[in-house]
């Protein structure tokens, strides 16, 4: 095994810094969050479930807020017809690294590259901040008390989707190589070869996860309008989720001189359990009911996404159970479909 | 900007309003032409597919593209030319109704998957039109007169809530006009000078009673309205497979990308917005 001490990963992270936006766990008024840090030394201590941050690295390919074109025109002459409009795409730009990344959310990126990237046309908006972006991976030593990304295919110390993995060890960090991106960040790195077993984190009890033929059968289910009852459509499930993607686009006024109009169109995320979501001009809504809601987001994840695109858009992380404020519970939802 | 096609497919195309008029009320058709990359990119626009059209500021919404692109070819060094019909309902179709000639919007697309028009040839087609539901099957309908050889019998069934309400009025008589061609209108409130059919357009269907034998149906308008008219076809004798619907939704990237769309498993803005009624009748979701 290859290892980095403590203070040699803070070095090679602050020499890192320098030259690439660096985002790791850092606490921001008391709650930690993926986020540009300008030292090592502002990252938040790295031991147990509670440090990981509260939103997934979602953020740093498909931002809550982007914008996505600048619209400018000058008014013409006489009652203001005529004038130019311009239109500038604004893509993103600028290397970046992301350190510290659970297993759980290096896996809703399997997610969102199925749709964004693999999927024409590609989104040339996340294919930037793909490309310009590093993962250094971070195993935890246990799952989390609603975690069961093993039951869905990952796994606490699953290094599949990073470009390196860090697992913690009383010797130090070792240092596994997953890409060939991983690899060409470690150059002129010196790592200590040492003698030593590889560990494994604690697992919880599986999960069961029904299989995607026992979903239809259970589409009129009175359960769905059951389990909504309580429900707020405060759409937190959707934003907290290393996978849920769904966007909205809007045009927003921004600041312009006399004589000018400047707009941007941005996109945010949004999500299927608000109640405004399909809501067309005119009134009509194929969805006005919270459990057709509820369903469609349990659907989309476990029977529609993987049809349309491949993976299963769940990587297990729990955050939409702790994050809840009325404790629907996916696990809960997923039972039903086993034993039901 | 340069004339070549977008690679972002969120970046829409600028488009200069060469015709605005009223195409009934509160409904406003706007002839658009399309600048620089637009016209090669809607060059093969087919009936059935749709666009975003921008009014700056307001917003983007999906319009059924209300003409074909061979009607708009470019002349005198300008660009393509398409229809857009526009019911005037909230922020951004009220921002598309404020404009006049000569303004400028944006346009994306064409998008959707398009009605199987090669599959119909030689075949009957009946085309079901309620109120505004007619604007993306007056492509259909051009594309027929345009090819009459190529298709059978065309039976167009048009119908509106009140007189008022009936769109591209100015055309019938052309339509009409056509060999093998036969217009039936109704509304459900008619005015004083209404000299056809009165009722539901179920009931003009059930009247005219069109055959099934090799032919398709075309059926655009509210949803509860694509529901009766899916009804009354089958107890006519149509399956599933020979009846075409194109569904409304939503909208926010018309490219499959915002997840808003979906119905069960399918994306209308990608898998529809044409479908026939064998494929809504598989889906999980109604469209209701």
């Amino acid at each position: 095994m290859r290892v980095l001490s403590r203070a040699e990963l803070g070095a090679w992270l602050d020499a890192l810094a320098v030259e690439k936006a660096l985002l790791a766990p850092t606490e921001v008024e008391s709650v930690v969050l993926y986020r540009p840090v300008q030292s090592s030394a502002e990252i938040a201590p790295l031991q147990g479930n509670a440090s990981r941050p509260v939103l997934s690295i979602k953020e740093a390919f498909f931002p809550p807020t982007e914008r996505l074109l600048l619209i400018g025109k000058t008014t013409g002459p006489g009652n203001g017809t005529g004038g130019q409009f311009r239109l500038r795409e604004t893509l993103p730009e600028g290397e970046q690294i992301v350190f510290g990344v659970r297993p759980c959310d290096a896996r809703g990126m399997r997610a969102l590259d199925a749709l964004f990237l693999h999927t024409q046309p590609a989104d040339p908006y996340y294919a930037r901040r793909r490309e310009n972006t590093t993962l250094i991976g971070l195993a935890c030593a246990e799952m989390g008390p609603s975690c069961f990304c093993k039951s869905v295919g990952g796994g606490p110390d699953d290094p599949a989707d990073v470009d390196l993995m860090l697992t913690e060890t009383d010797k130090g960090y070792v240092v596994q190589t997953v890409t060939e991106k991983g690899r060409t960040l470690l150059a002129g790195l010196e790592l200590r070869e040492i003698e030593g077993e590889m560990p494994r984190s604690a697992l919880n009890e599986p999960v069961p996860i029904p299989d995607m033929l026992a979903w239809p059968p259970h589409f009129q289910d009175a359960f769905w309008e059951q389990s909504s009852e309580r429900c707020l459509s405060c759409r937190i499930c959707a934003y907290v989720c290393p996978t849920c993607r769904c966007f909205a686009v809007r045009d927003e006024a921004l600041p312009s001189s006399q004589g000018e109009e400047c707009y941007e169109r941005i996109r945010c995320w949004d999500s299927c359990a608000g109640d405004a979501y399909r809501r067309i001009a005119g009134g009509h809504n194929p969805r006005p009911e919270k459990g057709q809601r509820l369903r469609n987001r349990y659907f989309c994840k476990f029977y529609y996404y993987p049809q349309q695109y491949g993976p299963v858009a769940c990587t297990g992380c729990g955050r939409c159970i702790e994050a809840c404020p009325v404790n629907i519970d996916i696990t809960e939802i997923l039972a039903h479909l086993v034993t039901g | 900007m340069t004339d070549t096609t977008h690679e972002n497919p969120m970046l829409p195309y600028l488009g200069r309003l060469v015709g605005v008029s009223d195409l009934a009320t509160e409904i406003k058709l706007f002839r658009v032409e399309l600048l620089e990359g637009g016209s090669q990119a809607f060059a093969g626009s087919q009936p059935g597919q749709f666009a975003f059209l921008s009014a700056f500021g307001r917003g983007e919404a999906p319009f059924g593209i209300a003409s074909t692109a061979r009607r708009g070819q470019p002349q005198n060094g300008g660009g393509r030319v398409l229809d857009f019909a526009v019911n005037r309902l909230g922020s951004v179709t009220t921002g598309l109704h404020e404009l006049g000639e000569g303004d400028e919007v944006g346009v994306r697309g064409p998008m959707g998957t398009p009605f199987p028009m090669e599959a119909f040839k030689g075949k009957n087609l009946i085309v079901l039109g309620g109120g505004i539901g007619g604007a993306p099957l007056r492509p259909v309908i051009h594309t027929v007169l345009d090819n009459r050889a190529d298709y059978g019998r065309l039976t167009v069934l048009w119908a509106a809530r009140h007189p008022s309400l009936l769109v591209f009025t100015e055309e019938y008589d052309g339509w009409r006009d056509s060999p093998d061609t036969t217009l039936y209108l109704t509304v459900d409130e008619p005015d004083a000078t209404w000299d056809h059919h009165v009722g539901l357009i179920t009931d003009l269907l059930e009247r005219v009673a069109p055959s099934p034998e090799n032919a398709v149906t075309i059926t655009c308008g509210p949803p509860i309205m694509i529901h009766f008219v899916a009804k009354m076809l089958e107890r006519l004798g149509f399956a599933p497979e020979q009846s075409y619907v194109t569904l409304e939704a939503r909208m926010h990237c018309g490219i499959g990308k915002c997840g808003r769309c979906n119905l069960g498993e399918k994306l209308v803005c990608v898998d529809g917005p044409v479908f026939s009624m064998a494929e809504v009748g598989g889906l999980l979701e109604s469209f209701l």
